[in-house]
């Protein structure tokens, strides 16, 4: 790979902290948010909490698209998988997700039809090749994600395939930005910007962060030293009394992202009025539904869904997780009845989740904490 | 946890891939994994050679 060597020497790491303490309040503690789970796992697995300052601390926020999932919806998913004719095709990050009636993974384990693709475009050849089986797209993800729905649905059209459909879960990042920041108590100063989202979307949709909000955002590579830089960049705006959003990760991201990639999602999909996230409850124009243009290929309009809103379990703290306001260590059931093994709620279930990646990579020198095994 | 394990989804994961060849349905690109076929209808004019960035089997941007 071309970056990762410069982008991960501790030379430069060690050089960009000294910068980052040089920058840092001495007099209280300045509060950052990442909202991309890949940006979790980086923090975690090259320990990048480590390398700043006391006075700096890197909080998690709900930049899972999986996490996010309520089990209501994993239940409807789990509903059409378990209909004869159909053949279920889903990325494999939702597989063992939980939802009220278990998981995608017990459902296949009892016989449905559930197969792990790498692109919902794998779905097209499915379909093509199954004229007599239904193909259901379990779509999720960002606006990352969403263009290649988008390009599947079109191509779709194009075919003249009729025995395709998607079922839509896709999310968008700033609404729950914004419902983070309206969240009393958080206290962030500031945000890392998602990066591949941001390659679709560019910046410019994050100006109400510093507009309305007076945060600045960096929107953030994925490698260790791009986290720190995005840091260092962060808090120099804060030293400096600025309040602004910035591109560290200007390699792939504009700030106008990708015109394409929009049209072809604005083509095929519209906001719903409103969205349940796990944990954050009901978001408003905060994800994306088949257009009525598009309805032939809509899951949600050719299948009939239980629908039901299904209550998180009540041990579970997934939802304090995702908004910021507690540690994953500091969930009760982190560890024990929690665990990779077996998940009570996605922040477990998920890589990406702050759960996962702490009990994977972050156990292990906290300042001694313990952490049960 | 091995780079295989990641989802993509969750961790906003893309790729970058070298394209080797042209075809109907997108371009034929070279990754560590492997090679793979990525729709490239976000993108203009791709060339052999040309360095994507791929997420979900699209390629959504040219790197610099």
């Amino acid at each position: 790979m071309r970056f990762v060597d410069e982008y991960r020497d501790p030379a430069l790491a060690a050089s960009v902290a000294a910068r980052i303490a040089e920058l840092a309040p001495r007099d209280r503690t300045v509060k950052l948010m990442e909202v991309c789970g890949g940006h979790t796992h980086t923090i975690y697995r090259h320990g990048v909490q480590d390398l700043l300052p006391d006075t700096v601390e890197l909080v998690h926020g709900p930049g899972c698209p999986v996490c996010v999932i309520p089990m209501g919806r994993v239940d409807d998913a789990i509903a059409i998988a378990e209909r004869p004719e159909v053949i279920f095709a889903t990325f494999g990050d939702m597989l063992r997700v939980p939802g009220g009636r278990g998981s995608l993974l017990e459902a296949k384990a009892r016989g449905a039809d559930v197969r792990i693709v790498y692109s919902p475009l794998d779905t097209l050849r499915l379909a093509a090749e199954h004229p007599d089986r239904e193909v259901v797209f379990f779509a999720v993800g960002f606006e990352t994600t969403a263009p290649s729905t988008a390009l599947t649905l079109l191509r779709a059209r194009e075919r003249g395939l009729r025995n395709l459909s998607v079922f839509c879960n896709h999310v968008t990042v700033c609404p729950p930005i914004r419902t983070i920041l309206d969240a009393p108590g958080l206290d962030l100063d500031g945000f890392i910007g998602p990066g591949h989202v941001s390659t679709v979307i560019g910046t410019r949709p994050y100006d109400f962060v510093a507009r309305e909000y007076g945060r600045p955002l960096v929107v953030s590579g994925f490698e260790p030293l791009d986290i720190l830089q995005s840091v260092q960049m962060l808090l120099a705006q804060l030293a400096g009394g600025r309040c602004e959003i910035e591109n560290q990760y200007t390699r792939v991201v504009t700030a106008e992202g990708n015109r394409r990639a929009q049209e072809v999602i604005a083509q095929t999909m519209e906001l719903r009025p409103s969205f349940e996230w796990r944990g954050l409850g009901e978001i408003p124009g905060s994800a994306l539904a088949l257009r009525d243009a598009f309805a032939e290929f809509d899951a949600e309009r050719r299948f009939e869904l239980p629908g039901a809103l299904v209550p998180d379990p009540k041990a579970c703290q997934c939802g304090e997780v995702l908004q910021g306001a507690i540690r994953p260590w500091e969930c009760k059931v982190f560890g024990t009845s929690c665990t990779p093994e077996r998940p009570m709620g996605t922040c477990m279930v998920s890589s990406e989740g702050a759960c996962a990646a702490y009990y994977n990579y972050g156990r292990l020198g906290r300042g001694g904490r313990a952490v049960p095994a | 946890m091995s780079d295989a394990e990641r989802c993509i989804t969750c961790g906003d994961v893309a790729v970058e891939a070298r394209v080797v060849a042209l075809g109907p349905d997108g371009a034929e690109v070279e990754t560590d994994a492997g090679c793979e076929v990525v729709a490239v209808d976000l993108l203009d004019a791709v060339c052999v050679g040309d360095l994507l960035l791929c997420h979900a089997g699209v390629a959504l941007e040219r790197l610099a």
